[in-house]
């Protein structure tokens, strides 16, 4: 068996006296595409959150290509830079043009001379359809378009798994397709990608894997096919009744 | 009006040196206070709580207690307790500094708290360390919520300097006070001196507005 990329053991999140996540093992292989669906409030934002320690776990272990990153002190830092993430609210940099958010982090971290991220940052906007924009602020973005700065934004780090925590929520409907599309792609190309979403038809579509998060924990976990079309706990039949 | 006209011919230079007294004053206070006020906003918003507990009392002390009084208590007590002589000057210098600071770590805290929370994590999610995170994407953020606030405290502080009168420090309130004393004219000279701050605080509003309106057309 492959070593999987990402592995999470017996994860627990409390937020004071609210048990968020109570105990959540998996293992993500590398490539492989996860959906996490789930009602809202199930824990499925804070479980992703968890795994570049946004939100600080309060028990199990995390380790990503076999470290531990619960113990990676100062270091979190050079785990982040392999563990991309976009966010619900695209969370650009409004204050830096749409090449300068890209270009910022690859030259301050990575110490990749200016000249050299620029034109990997044009590739990566080519890529998205966004090269036009390259010298605009996000101010002048659509929702959609801030989205896929999002995404680029992170892949210039090359990292090695994408998280996605809701991409699309926050879209109007007419631009949820272009995002989705950039995600497909991703996920085309080999990516690992975490994505927790409520869009069902592309969990289906993309997916390697579904697991199903509901008060913490991970109810089922399957297929695609055949957990949309036959789901086998009560918890996901009545989830997906109320969804599709 | 004829009086007020009158001492002004032969007193301008008087109120000239106070004005020049005023502005330095504030402007050192400024200056020095961002410098401290900085500091304690970062004490402030330290992660270790007893450092975070020590600059709250440190905020809350200086403003919650009149400034006229902060200025007794530093003028009474750092001739006290410096090995070197304290001037009058010195000693309030230090006092409307320290009041400064207090205010200015506020404005600065709340300047911050204000760059949405999405900013904090989107950075350190892509892997920037703490220190690239507030130099490039937290305090250039900040910056347009605190520079505004910073005027008004400009602002502040040249009316508040007026207090150092009280000391005998050269400024425009103690320029009043020495015109007072050589023409028995009270009411003229205390005019002249509320014109002068009126003016200087007026022009600065306007800058402060102006500062305003560009910061928010570069959003």
């Amino acid at each position: 068996m492959i070593e999987p990329i990402i592995s999470v053991k017996d994860l627990y999140k409390s937020f004071g006296d609210v048990h968020v996540l109570k105990g959540i093992s998996t293992d993500v292989a590398p490539g492989e595409v996860v959906s996490i669906i789930g009602p809202s409030g199930s824990g499925k934002s804070t479980f992703l959150r968890c795994l570049n320690r946004l939100e600080e776990p309060t028990g199990g272990q995390i380790f990503f290509k076999g470290e531990d990153i619960m113990k990676a002190g100062k270091r979190i830092s050079l785990y982040r830079q392999k563990i991309g993430m976009v966010f619900q609210n695209f969370n650009v940099f409004p204050h830096l043009t749409v090449l300068q958010n890209i270009t910022l982090t690859p030259v301050l971290e990575k110490k990749i001379p200016q000249k050299e991220a620029e034109k990997k940052a044009e590739e990566l906007l080519i890529r998205v359809g966004l090269l036009d924009k390259r010298d605009v602020y996000p101010r002048q973005l659509s929702g959609g378009q801030k989205q896929r700065l999002a995404i680029v934004r992170a892949l210039a780090m090359e990292p090695e798994v994408m998280l996605f925590d809701e991409p699309t929520s926050a879209l109007d409907p007419e631009m949820v397709k272009e995002v989705l599309n950039v995600i497909a792609d991703l996920a085309r190309s080999g990516m690992t990608i975490l994505n927790v979403t409520h869009e069902m038809g592309f969990a289906r579509e993309v997916s390697d894997r579904i697991l199903f998060i509901d008060e913490g924990i991970i109810q089922e976990e399957g297929d695609p096919e055949s957990f949309f079309s036959s789901p086998a706990s009560p918890r996901a039949m009545e989830f997906l009744s109320k969804v599709l | 009006m004829d009086k007020i006209i009158k001492i002004l011919t032969k007193y301008y230079m008087v109120f000239l040196k106070g004005l020049w007294g005023t502005m330095w004053l504030a402007s050192v206070t400024l200056v020095c206070g961002t410098v401290l006020g900085l500091l304690v906003a970062f004490l402030r918003m330290s992660r270790f709580k007893p450092l975070s507990a020590v600059a709250a009392m440190y905020i809350q002390i200086l403003r919650g207690t009149p400034i006229l009084l902060q200025l007794y208590f530093f003028w009474i007590l750092l001739p006290k307790i410096m090995p070197f002589g304290m001037s009058d000057l010195a000693c309030i210098v230090v006092a409307l500094i320290i009041n400064a600071s207090a205010y200015i770590a506020e404005i600065v805290r709340a300047g911050i708290a204000a760059v949405d929370p999405g900013q904090w994590e989107a950075g350190r999610s892509i892997g920037l360390t703490e220190i690239h995170l507030m130099q490039k994407i937290i305090m250039p953020q900040a910056i347009k919520n605190i520079l505004p606030a910073l005027v008004s405290q400009f602002i502040s502080c040249i009316k508040e300097t007026s207090l150092a009168s009280v000391f005998f420090v050269r400024e425009l309130t103690t320029a009043y006070k020495t015109v007072q004393a050589s023409t028995f004219l009270a009411l003229q000279p205390v005019i002249i001196s509320g014109m002068i701050y009126l003016v200087v605080t007026t022009v600065l509003s306007f800058a402060g507005r102006h500062i305003e309106g560009r910061l928010k057309a570069s959003d």
